[in-house]
């Protein structure tokens, strides 16, 4: 979840530029040990140092990453914080219920209504979402003077990053009932308009706030899938009489195909998790109803109704039915030909 | 200790596992909370509410303490009021002698507008005068809701939190009966003498401070008649001559002949809770408030006809769009209406009775034309509106479980100076601040500088104050107002069956009611239908609301009623 | 490859159709793209095109035109929400009245919001106690990833694979929100700026990348200096490092940038108002559309225009990051793509 990674940047970067770190990683500790290799001793001796390094970061990732797996014990509880004073405490002095949480949770419309939204977002990111970084890329690939392509890549990249709360504060401004476009709508005569606090539309909103964060940011990662087309393709499509737009057909976009299916197949693994912090901050501007999802429904549950118990267990239902699709996603790659963000 | 794992479905074995320590306190304390039982094994739990006997042996006595004879007597559960003049010079003394003892306390309060800055000269001359250094944490009180439960669960809770009763939704209660302190060895019976200006606050007030069997409250008396007044701009309906409206559809036909949106003018905010008073719907302050002994069988708020009638009316307000477009933004998004209010973007809106003072007087010398004033809330066919009372003291002050017996002292210092009454020294500096630099003395009349408006806000005033009191000796009229305002709405204010009363639900119940006020607010903006309130008002009914009501019942035969 | 232009004709990296994966094994290729980094070539005429390639066909007039148009609205529709932010902010009260609301043509510059701002108040202090974390979280953050990415870097070390198993299973899940609440509730770490560093100091991904990097660089580099007695510190300060200037930049400003941008963790962690970092801040002012502390009676008094201080706050939240990022910029696809997506 976005909460608990704050620094992480650029999901699309992210997940492509991983890939062969990652898996390389796994092959070359896969690699068999020379016949000649040293005691465990001797190693441990000569890798001490290195050893050592690693440890504020393994100590950080066992402390905030696996630990709390633990703490999902309290989906199976009637937990109460007030207990004592301290999570862990109260957790050893809070009842057990064993699936009632979960019970619960599947009779509850609002849950549902929540699995909804996040599935109608992920469906919308999808279509109006990630075309615009590939047309983009297809664009500043195109552009052949290079102060001009500078500037426009530099432009398309700022708001990656401002902060959510910036973006959605300039998206009020402009959009607003008191904003920009109701300003200008009134002062010609017309009514005014308010997207922000619309519901029918919210999640197109939400939509346009990633595309104009993010997808300028997005095209880096397709840039550099581009920038590895050898001229020499293309000059023997030219020879062959291919025009310029049979060449980035035959050319071009099967260039970019293994990108593209690898993160196509990655947001389908990461398909319930749409925006938290961005939809968190509007929640209140247009309902529940049309902005509640799974995140902010553990959210609201848990940290505003202290029903942390219930929170717990939708988020344990998000985790696991996350991590399947993430596996299975995976999976898929492997059988397309691509590298997932794992080898087998 | 071992939690009880047993079986999949048994929701009250959280309470049974707490009764084991709860019966054990409530026992050495002699004051075993008077329960309604709900089922089973309830002996001892943390719900229900301390009435008769058991009450008595832990409220405070009652010492009235006159300092000056109010202009404006009580009546109809209105406060009192002060209009005359103010002799500053003779301001009688009512603390003394310093109580505080020099410690340290923190409090978390909730604070509606823009904080000062911590170091101000108003914090720092009421510390002196106190001897304590309260050191604030104030939080947006408009999503108060949304902070108190986390800051509850942590180690680390301030010496003093001060709860608004709407807030205790969810696990609040029993929160507050898990962490706050029992102040009875402190105040019940004769002890509070020690603080006088504690014990010249009203018993009913203190009644409604008795939480889990014991005392743990610092009341903030207030009157009973709704604190909601829905506010105009007096100046420019003269202007327009405009009328103020005698019925929930001359209100609508006026908010239609006010907006202009093109002029970048609006009726309204949102009045929700307006239309609430308009339509006679029972009290949402508090969750006991909601109910009503109708030919003999309660009834909830939710249930009533007049609940849809007014999110109805509501509903077309926004509709027709007649609502400035900041309100459609929800309650935790726009918080200070005064900017647009002044700039005349709407002409009227609700809120709490306080707004009409720090309206007016934030207003009083940079914008002498503007006027704020209150309109009587009309019933909503035209003629006398069914209000109902909401209980005489509905924010509290809780002291931390863990805080010593220096720290208690030194918070009842602060409450004992904070309760000061109207007249006293103590009561015009927690109020108006210090002279010369809060306010400055114009015929003999207390006037508040720009300093002031910014440094005396809210934080003094939420810890304990006196007997409900108007007073404003800078703006005697608007006192006036306020006070009649609350005369008139009083005679036809009626007290519902658990007024008075501090309840405590059933842990299992607690959850059931946690949306519909989202659901309100969804269904007004045009987002949700009636057709969706009344699914779950039903959805209300079968997930618990029906035991509710039986659990309810049996209190109320244990207790009797206030209701008149 | 010269990033600038990133045509394929002038890439000076190893050409395509390298079998993916292997990039990061690549040392020559890494060396030298960081020598171009140093000392980019300068030529003449940026703006111009550059020679087009014989078997191209000239482009369509109205080809160009839409393609610059296309690009043209897209950066507009970047930069004039930011434009109409900083041209408000810095009107006069009069000036917003008479533009109804928001002001996109400046007239008469004034900088009384930010001098209200900066004077030593709220926002003041929100921002001094932003960019503190920022600093502290991001040395920490880099020293934490860099010295983890050293550590992983050599294939075959003890224990190297599990540790590096370790790290890559926590992409795939996440222990949720209500469990790490309780737990870092349970540190005692609420109402402390601890809470918005330590839970989200690391990002695996950055390690990795900084892996990738680092184990790019000549393998003979590294073995003649510890031939010369260089302890790993060393290594890492003295050679690694320098060399991976590029990459470091990179990092550094996605740390940077996280824990500028944060607010969740601060809204559910910090209790105290006086502690809360510039992005609550700017909640508070612009979104909640509240008075800053000290300033709500001039502002209800209309004194000062609460929509310039609200378009204040922002510029000063988006400042240090448009300032910093067109620098790190030409990093971007040098550091980070062409290390580690292709190598």
């Amino acid at each position: 979840m976005s909460h608990s990674t704050v620094p992480r940047s650029g999901t699309e970067a992210d997940t492509t530029a991983t890939t062969p770190v990652a898996s390389d990683g796994a092959t070359g500790a896969r690699r068999a040990r020379p016949p000649g290799e040293p005691s465990l001793r001797h190693r441990l001796r000569r890798d001490r140092v290195l050893l050592l390094m690693t440890l504020p970061a393994v100590v950080l990732v066992l402390l905030f990453n696996y630990i709390p797996i633990l703490g999902n014990v309290v989906a199976f509880q009637d937990y109460d914080p007030y207990v004592s004073d301290n999570g862990i405490v109260s957790m050893l002095h809070s009842p057990w219920v064993g699936l009632e949480n979960f019970q619960r949770i599947f009779e509850d419309s609002a849950f549902w209504g929540a699995v909804r939204n996040t599935l109608v977002l992920f469906v919308l990111q999808l279509v109006l979402y990630f075309p615009v970084p590939i047309a983009l890329a297809l664009l500043i690939n195109s552009v052949v003077r290079p102060r001009v392509r500078a500037i426009s890549q530099a432009v398309l990249y700022l708001p990656h990053f401002f902060s959510w709360v910036l973006v959605i504060a300039v998206f009020q401004q402009l959009f607003g009932g008191a904003g920009l476009l109701s300003q200008l709508l009134r002062q010609h005569g017309y009514d005014g308009l308010d997207v922000m606090t619309d519901p029918a539309t919210f999640k197109f909103l939400v939509t346009a706030q990633s595309v104009w964060k993010d997808a300028g940011w997005g095209i880096i990662v397709f840039l550099a899938a581009l920038a590895s087309v050898s001229p020499d393709l293309y000059e023997a499509a030219a020879m062959d009489g291919a025009g310029r737009w049979r060449r980035m057909w035959h050319v071009t976009l099967p260039a970019l195909r293994p990108v593209i299916a690898l993160l196509l197949v990655l947001r389908v693994g990461d398909a319930l998790t749409v925006g938290f912090e961005q939809i968190l901050l509007q929640r209140d501007a247009v309902g529940p109803g049309a902005a509640e999802v799974l995140d902010t429904f553990v959210w609201w549950n848990g940290v505003r109704n202290q029903d942390f118990g219930y929170a717990a267990a939708a988020g344990l239902v998000k985790g696991v039915v996350s991590l399947g699709l993430v596996l299975a996603a995976n999976k898929v790659a492997h059988l397309m030909g691509e590298q997932g963000v794992y080898r087998k | 200790m071992t939690p009880n794992a047993a079986s999949a479905s048994s929701a009250p074995s959280r309470r049974s596992f707490l009764a084991s320590t709860a019966v054990a306190t409530a026992a050495v304390a002699g004051g075993m909370p008077l329960l309604a039982a709900c089922g089973g094994s309830d002996s001892g739990s943390r719900d229900g509410t301390t009435s008769g006997k058991d009450a008595k042996k832990l409220l405070p006595a009652y010492v009235a303490g006159n300092v000056v004879t109010p202009d404006i007597a009580a009546r109809n559960g209105s406060a009192v009021g002060f209009t005359g003049k103010l002799d500053l010079a003779t301001l009688k003394t009512s603390v003394p002698k310093k109580l505080g003892k020099g410690g340290k306390v923190s409090i978390m309060s909730p604070f509606w507008g823009s904080p000062p800055k911590a170091d101000n000269a108003y914090y720092t001359a009421m510390n002196d005068l106190i001897g304590v250094d309260v050191v604030w944490q104030n939080q947006d009180g408009n999503t108060y809701d949304q902070k108190l439960g986390a800051v509850l669960a942590s180690s680390d809770v301030p010496d003093v939190v001060v709860v608004p009763g709407w807030n205790m939704t969810g696990k609040i209660p029993s929160a507050i009966i898990a962490k706050f302190a029992d102040l009875g060895p402190y105040l019940s019976g004769d002890a509070v003498k020690q603080y006088p200006n504690l014990a010249a606050i009203p018993t009913d007030a203190w009644q409604r401070s008795l939480f889990g069997g014991k005392l743990r409250g610092l009341p903030m008396p207030s009157s009973y008649v709704t604190s909601i007044v829905p506010f105009y701009r007096k100046d420019v309906f003269d202007k327009e001559g405009y009328q103020v409206p005698t019925s929930a559809d001359e209100f609508h036909a006026l908010a239609k002949e006010i907006t202009n949106a093109k002029a970048k003018r609006w009726a309204c905010l949102d009045m929700k809770w307006t239309a609430f008073n308009m339509f006679g719907v029972l009290s949402g302050d508090e969750k006991s408030l909601g109910w009503n002994l109708v030919d003999g069988k309660l009834v909830n708020r939710i249930e009533t006809q007049e609940y849809l009638e007014a999110l109805e009316w509501t509903r077309k307000l926004f509709a027709e769009e007649l609502v400035h477009p900041d309100a459609k933004l929800g309650k935790s998004q726009a918080t200070d209406p005064a900017p647009k209010f002044v700039a005349g973007e709407f002409l009227i809106y609700n809120q709490d009775i306080s707004q009409w003072y720090g309206q007016a007087a934030a207003q009083a010398t940079q914008n002498p034309d503007f006027r704020i004033w209150g309109m009587d809330i009309p019933g909503h066919a035209g003629g006398n509106p069914t209000l109902w009372a909401k209980n005489p003291a509905g924010i509290f002050a809780f002291v931390n479980k863990k805080a010593s017996e220096s720290v208690i002292r030194d918070v009842l210092a602060v409450a004992n100076v904070t309760a000061a009454p109207y007249g006293t020294k103590e009561y015009m500096l927690t109020n108006y601040g210090v002279e010369g630099t809060h306010y400055t003395v114009k015929d003999g009349l207390p006037v508040k500088t720009d300093q002031g408006n910014i440094d005396v806000l809210n934080a003094f005033v939420m810890v304990a104050s006196p007997a409900a009191t108007i007073a404003h000796p800078d703006l005697p009229e608007v006192a006036k107002g306020q006070v009649e305002w609350q005369q008139r709405m009083g005679a036809f204010t009626r007290k519902s069956p658990f007024y008075g009363m501090q309840i405590t639900e059933p842990a299992r119940w607690t959850n059931l009611a946690n949306d519909f006020e989202q659901l309100e607010d969804d269904i007004v903006r045009g987002r949700k239908k009636i057709g969706d309130m009344q699914q779950a008002v039903s959805d209300w009914k079968s997930k618990g609301g029906d035991q509710l009501r039986d659990w309810y019942r049996k209190l109320l035969d244990d207790n009797g009623s206030a209701a008149n | 490859m010269t990033a600038t232009t990133g045509r394929p004709a002038s890439a000076a990296v190893p050409a395509s159709g390298d079998e993916p994966g292997h990039g990061p094994g690549h040392g020559s290729g890494r060396g030298s793209g960081l020598g171009a980094g140093r000392g980019p070539a300068h030529r003449p005429g940026r703006w111009a095109a550059p020679p087009r390639p014989v078997w191209e066909e000239e482009p369509s007039r109205a080809g160009l035109a839409g393609k610059g148009l296309v690009l043209a609205l897209a950066c507009l529709g970047i930069l004039f929400p930011l434009w109409i932010v900083l041209v408000t902010s810095l009107s006069s009260r009069k000036t917003i009245d008479q533009a109804g609301g928001l002001v996109m043509v400046p007239k008469g510059i004034t900088f009384v919001a930010y001098r209200e701002l900066l004077g030593g108040g709220q926002v003041t202090r929100a921002a001094v106690i932003s960019v503190l974390i920022t600093l502290v979280g991001t040395l920490f953050s880099m020293a934490v990833s860099v010295l983890c990415a050293y550590g992983l870097s050599r294939t075959g070390s003890l224990g190297h694979r599990w540790i590096l198993m370790t790290l890559l299973a926590t992409m795939f899940f996440s222990a949720g929100l209500i469990p790490t609440y309780l737990l870092v509730q349970s540190l005692g770490l609420t109402d402390t700026y601890l809470a918005l560093i330590l839970p989200s100091a690391i990002s695996v991904f950055n390690i990795l990348v900084l892996r990738g990097f680092f184990m790019g660089i000549s393998p003979e580099l590294i073995d003649s200096a510890r031939i010369d007695g260089a302890g790993d510190l060393r290594i890492l300060w003295q050679i690694v490092m320098p060399l991976s200037r590029a990459v470091l930049a990179v990092i550094t400003l996605f740390y940077a940038v996280g824990y500028w941008s944060a607010w969740f963790n601060a809204s559910l962690y910090l209790n105290d108002q006086d502690m809360m970092p510039l992005q609550n801040v700017m909640i508070q002012l612009v979104q909640k559309q509240e008075a800053p502390v000290g300033l709500g009676q001039a502002i209800k008094t209309g004194e000062l225009s609460g929509l310039a201080v609200q378009m204040a706050v922002m510029v000063l939240a988006l400042l240090p990051v448009a300032v910093l990022s067109p620098f790190v910029q030409k990093h971007f696809r040098k550091g980070m793509l062409t290390g580690a997506v292709k190598g």
